[in-house]
Formats: C-alpha cells, sequence, structure tokens
C-alpha cells in the first residue's frame, strides 16, 4: 500500500467521532469492500451499507419470467450475462431453462449478441439486457449494429435502470454515498453536484483497495464538518464531463420510464426502454409477451437490505434455505450481491 | 481409410481393425501394446497406485494441448500425487460419428507424445463410436498403474501445522484458455494452457526430499477447491497471502474483466505441494529449474488453528476467509 493509502487507513482505524453511516450503491466496490477486508479496519462507528448497485440484484422477478416465457412459447436463443443465469423468477431460472433444453448463451457485452444472431440467421436471439449507465451504451450499440446489419433475428429485453431517482430516495438511509466510479466515469460528476445542492453528501470511489480507503477516509473526514459535501477521490478515470459519446448513444436509443427494482418497488423515471424509432429490436414488442406479475418469496428481506434498513443476517431465509449455490432473493445470486458477499466472506 | 468416423467403425468388424491399425497402433504401438483381451505386465516388485479419470472438454482442441494430451497427463498427474512413477496406461475412446478421422489421429498423435515424455506405455483400449449428438466429438477414459517409490506416502491428511502451501507454477491457465476458447467472450488473450505431465517435475524434487507430506494437482476447481480439501482431510487450517500466488498477467487481466478469481480456475500442469517450511527454499529453487515449474512460490503455511479453513492475507494486509467455490464459473456483469 501507498503512502496516501496508508493515512487513509489510520484515519478510518483511529476514527472515535458520532457514528456515520455511509452507503456504496456499486456491487464491485460492495464485492471488493469484502474481498479485500476493508470492514475489519473500521472501528463500530463507522458503518458501511450495501445499497442497491448489483444490477442483477434490483431486476425484478417478472422480467426473469418474460424471459422464461421467451423460451418457452416462442424458443427464442436467450444471450445473458453470467450472473443472470441464477437469479429465480417465479418458477424457474435461466439455469433451470437450459437444463429443460431452453438454449441460453453466456454472452460477456450485448456486442456478442448481436454477433451471435449475424451468425445464426435462424434462431431467434434475444439479449437480456440489464445494466446500469456502465452497461447501457454496450447495448445500445447492439442495437445500432444490428439495424446496420439488417437483422430481424435480434432483439433486447430491457430492464436498464439509471441511478439518478434512486439517490434522494434512499438518502435517509445514510449520510454519504460512495458514487459507483465506473457509472460516473460515463455520467460524469453533474449529478453529484446536483445532489450536494439538495443537501446529499457522497465521494466518487475507485475500485482498488488504497482508492476505496481514501474514499471512505475522504468521508470520514468530510462528515465532521456536518455540511453537504462532494468530492472526486477516482480522478483517474472520473471527468467532470464524462463520457459524452456514451450519453449521446444512450440518448440517442433509449428513453425513460418507470421502473421496478426488485425489492423496493417502482421508482418513477428509474428505468429505460428503446425509443419508438427502434422498436423493431424491442424484445416485448416483437414477441408480445403478456404483462408478467412474478412473485418472489414472501419472508425475503432483500428489499430492505438493498436500502440498508437490515442486515443479512437480519433475514429468516439467510444461509438457511438461501445460499449462493440455492438462491432465493437476488441479492445472493451475484457474487457482487450484498448477501452473497456477506455469506462467501462471513459477517464481519 | 475413411474420411469420417462413422457407425461402422464401431461396428467391431473390419473397419474398426482399420481404425486401430491406423491410428491407434501406429501411434501408440508399444511392445506391451496388446491386440489381446487385455494386457500382460510384469507385476511392480513394490506396491502400486491405480486409478482412473474421464474426459471431456469443449473445446476438444486448445492453444497449449487438446484432449488426448490432457487425458494423459490427468491420469499421469493423478499418480504422481501419491508419489507414485507412472508405468502403464490404458485409455478407452467414445468418438462421435461424423468426427473427421484427421481430428481423431491429432488427438491420439498427442496422446502418443505425451506418453513418450511422461515415460509411460499405453497398453490396451477401446473404442466405441456413438451416434451424431450423443458425445461431443470424442470422449476419453484413461487408466493408469503406478510403482510407489520408497519412503514417500503423501497424502491429503498428512498436512501439518507449518507446513509451507507450494504451488509448483502459475495459477488458473488451462481454466481461463478452456474459457476464452469457447468464443464465447470476445476476448483476446495470449494464454496457454498448462496441461503437462508432471512425473518429471515432481521426482526431481526426491533427490532434496523425501517428506513431501501431501502432493495434489490442481484440476477442477482450481487451487482454492483443492486448499479446501486438503484443510477438511487434514482437519488442518490453512492461510495463504494474495500477494504470493504467481498469476500470468493476463489471465488476471482476463479474471478481472470476467469477475472471476483464479483461485478457482482449473490447472492442469500445477500441483499444490505440502512440505516443511525448512525444505521450502531448496524446494522452490529446484521447481524453477523444471520447464513446467519456473513460476514455483510458497503461498502460505498450514495451521492448527481454523480446522477445514482456508484464509487469505488481502492487499491492505487484513485477512478474509476464501469463499468456498461452488457451483458452476458464471462471469459477472460490467
Amino acid at each position: 500500500m501507498n503512502e496516501s493509502a496508508e493515512r487513509a487507513r489510520n484515519i478510518i482505524e483511529n476514527y472515535n467521532g458520532k457514528k456515520i453511516r455511509i452507503m456504496e450503491v456499486c456491487g464491485t466496490h460492495t464485492h471488493e469492500i469484502f474481498r479485500q477486508g476493508i470492514r475489519k479496519l473500521l472501528p463500530h462507528n463507522i458503518q458501511l451499507i450495501s445499497g442497491p448497485g448489483c444490477p442483477v440484484c434490483v431486476t425484478p422477478v417478472s422480467f426473469i419470467d418474460e424471459a422464461v416465457w421467451l423460451s418457452e412459447n416462442k424458443h427464442a436463443t436467450i444471450c445473458t450475462f453470467g450472473d443472470l443465469m441464477r437469479v429465480p423468477g417465479t418458477e424457474k431460472s435461466m439455469l433451470d431453462v437450459r437444463r429443460d433444453g431452453g438454449k441460453v448463451q453466456i454472452v460477456y457485452t450485448p456486442l456478442d449478441a448481436e454477433k451471435y444472431a449475424e451468425e445464426n440467421p435462424s434462431e431467434k436471439v434475444v439479449f437480456l439486457s440489464v445494466g446500469f449507465e456502465t452497461t447501457t451504451p454496450a447495448s445500445c450499440l447492439a442495437v445500432r449494429n444490428a439495424a446496420k446489419a439488417g437483422l430481424d433475428n435480434f432483439s433486447i429485453l430491457t430492464a436498464n435502470k439509471t441511478m439518478d431517482h434512486a439517490y434522494p430516495l434512499l438518502a435517509d438511509s445514510t449520510d454519504a454515498y460512495l458514487y459507483p466510479g465506473h457509472v460516473q466515469a460515463i455520467m460524469g460528476t453533474a449529478i453529484c453536484k446536483r445532489l450536494l445542492k439538495s443537501g446529499i453528501s457522497g465521494v466518487v470511489a475507485g475500485f482498488t483497495a488504497a482508492e476505496l480507503l481514501t474514499a471512505i477516509a475522504t468521508c470520514v473526514t468530510l462528515l465532521q464538518d456536518d455540511k453537504p459535501f462532494f468530492c472526486n477521490c477516482y480522478p483517474r478515470v472520473v471527468t467532470d464531463d464524462g463520457s459524452p459519446a456514451a450519453r449521446v448513444l444512450m440518448q440517442k436509443y433509449m428513453e425513460p420510464i418507470d421502473a421496478e427494482w426488485r425489492g423496493i418497488g417502482m421508482i418513477p423515471g428509474s428505468g429505460l426502454k428503446l425509443r419508438n424509432e427502434f422498436s423493431q429490436f424491442d424484445a416485448r414488442l416483437m414477441f408480445d409477451i403478456p404483462i408478467m406479475h412474478g412473485h418472489s418469496n414472501p419472508a425475503c428481506r432483500c428489499g430492505e437490505i438493498l436500502r440498508g434498513s437490515v442486515l443479512p443476517s437480519e433475514c429468516p431465509l439467510f444461509g438457511k434455505v438461501c445460499t449462493p449455490e440455492h438462491p432465493i432473493g437476488a441479492c445472493m445470486v451475484s457474487r457482487e450481491g450484498t448477501c452473497s458477499a456477506y455469506y462467501q466472506y462471513g459477517r464481519n | 481409410m475413411d474420411k469420417m468416423i462413422t457407425l461402422a467403425h464401431g461396428g467391431g468388424g473390419r473397419k474398426t481393425s482399420e481404425l486401430i491399425n491406423n491410428i491407434f497402433r501406429k501411434h501408440l504401438g508399444n511392445e506391451e501394446f496388446t491386440s489381446d483381451d487385455a494386457a500382460v505386465l510384469e507385476p511392480a516388485a513394490k506396491k502400486i497406485a491405480f486409478t482412473t479419470d474421464g474426459f471431456i472438454v469443449t473445446p476438444w482442441r486448445f492453444p497449449g494441448g487438446n484432449i488426448g494430451k490432457l487425458s494423459l497427463c490427468g491420469t499421469v498427474n493423478d499418480l504422481t500425487c501419491m508419489g507414485a512413477h507412472p508405468k502403464w496406461l490404458s485409455c478407452a475412446c467414445v468418438i462421435e460419428e461424423g468426427t473427421p478421422v484427421d481430428d481423431v489421429e491429432e488427438i491420439v498423435r498427442a496422446m502418443a507424445e505425451t506418453a513418450i515424455e511422461a515415460g509411460v506405455h499405453i497398453v490396451c483400449g477401446d473404442t466405441k463410436v456413438a451416434g451424431r449428438g450423443q458425445v461431443d466429438h470424442m470422449f476419453i477414459t484413461t487408466t493408469g498403474i503406478g510403482e510407489l517409490q520408497d519412503g514417500i506416502y503423501p497424502k491429503g491428511s498428512n498436512a501439518t501445522r507449518g507446513d509451507a502451501v507450494i504451488v509448483t507454477n502459475d495459477i488458473g491457465r488451462h481454466g481461463c484458455t478452456i474459457l476464452l476458447s469457447r468464443d464465447q467472450y470476445g476476448i483476446d488473450a495470449d494464454i496457454k494452457s498448462d496441461c503437462a505431465p508432471l512425473w518429471g517435475t515432481v521426482s526431481s524434487l526426491f533427490t532434496i526430499t523425501k517428506n513431501l507430506h501431501t502432493i495434489r494437482d490442481a484440476t477442477r476447481g482450481g487451487v482454492g477447491t483443492v486448499l479446501y480439501e486438503l484443510a477438511r482431510e487434514s482437519n488442518k487450517g490453512i492461510r495463504i497471502d494474495r500477494s504470493k500466488i504467481p498469476v500470468d498477467p493476463a489471465v488476471a487481466g482476463v479474471c478481472g474483466m470476467l469477475g472471476l478469481d483464479p483461485l478457482y480456475l482449473a490447472c492442469e500442469g500445477t500441483m499444490v505441494i505440502l512440505a516443511p517450511m525448512d525444505d521450502a527454499g531448496k524446494i522452490v529453487e529446484k521447481l524453477h529449474s523444471g520447464k513446467y515449474s519456473r513460476n514455483a512460490a510458497v503461498i502460505g503455511t498450514v495451521t492448527d488453528d481454523e480446522p477445514g479453513k482456508v484464509f487469505v492475507k488481502t492487499d491492505v494486509g487484513t485477512e478474509m476467509i476464501l469463499p468456498e467455490p461452488g457451483g458452476e464459473l458464471l462471469p459477472r456483469i460490467c
């Protein structure tokens, strides 16, 4: 560790002020904080809360049900990110679909799904488009490529989300946010500054141990002043302007809609769907998917866990019937999910 | 000879003989290779180790090897893990109808070359042809016999407090290679499987010490899985230091992109060795001179506390439990 990381570590370990809460809203932050053992450095008066930052975790049950329906009723080839495979729908996950003979391909980017559709014109290829601002531009690129290639066998099932509208909603649960470095690399820092004006504090954090320690120590220090703050602690990647090109792409292909967040409910304007000009690539329209009303396990407390109001260990299912091998709630599915990280790395 | 394998090659008649003589006997022939129903072997003067392993891999050909080489290395390395000198192997092949004969020959040639390198004889075998789609290209089962060596009795339960945890080379290369070979992720990286027969590597250590408590090949599930197996079998704890684990930079890069941990990726030419810490320096030094173990390293120690568990020292110097591997490896989003 370098000198500034050591300094940050000292600030954190020796903190003895009032109790403070810091919420990370990025799945990779959650995972790295556990993996690096950073929670072990925290004194009792610093509480780290894992918010709804993992795109898999906030994907609603009904979305999985739609994908299952597409496979079983339309024999579509489903292309998906790997960690969506285990997410339970009302009755089935995509792993179950594959076991039962449905065609499910794991891809690394939406562009791979579009390429697969080009190479396999006899298959109806649907990409499960989940993700925040980091992955959405690639979905838009896939649609752009499909339009260029004149494909009629490629579509995307959208559940893309944006963080902007979630921050004010969760502001009561935390004293400061660790803003997700990758999202801010696309979106820039304007949103953080807007939030600052309405009294919401936060710092942009990177992903290495040193970057995370620095970001947390900055929060700890600035919280002592009792006035809202914003600081970009990830300047090597995040600029004020972000990536205008990626934003232009998103604006061209997608438009905001109200979206359901698993466990949290509807957040107006927090989702994205394809604009009407590109509706031929919208799987819901292409296949006329019926409206699904997903049912999740009523005992699952993922929603409260995502809001930071309870710890995974307070959920009656955690570690008993809900484990990484047999997840009930989405927070246990992805290794970036809060419950999964708690389960794998213990509860400290 | 035909260009494609057909069900007739599995029928037991002229075509079966053609396949065996023109491909298998041609490449694998040795004085003990038999046409009779069973090979006849000189009994070993010592105790023998006896093992079997089945191989299916998609794709069958990958950078650094193919299923033929893999099927030889797997069984040779299993015998090696017992400290047994691999001597004789059998191989049973189930070939998919429609497989090009050239592919079969490529696989058998790799088996022959690896057998020569490992110093083993393939003495008997079997071929069957399955209908298209019933197997993927070719499935191979190899069974092996090795002679135990005096004074060497490595076992998982032998792990002892204070043992060094040594990996014989950088980890995770085979698993990473296979993942990329499936061409799902559009990632190009210069990574080759570590697939190799390791009797030479391991037996070279016997000149230094015979006190190797445990030797285990870190195949399916990778080094992380092996460490958990050893911790359980010996009822000891294991502590490793992440900064000491040798990982090829390209493998580390791919793992970073896909959200995978090299500790859980398969190795096919890398062993985990537990031996007294006093011998560890000499062992690693010797390994560094071998062609399959240039990146060998001590990555941790065996402890008495926390039996059955594995802990990792992180970059910030804290200690975390190593998450127990389980299920299929699924790359994560973003």
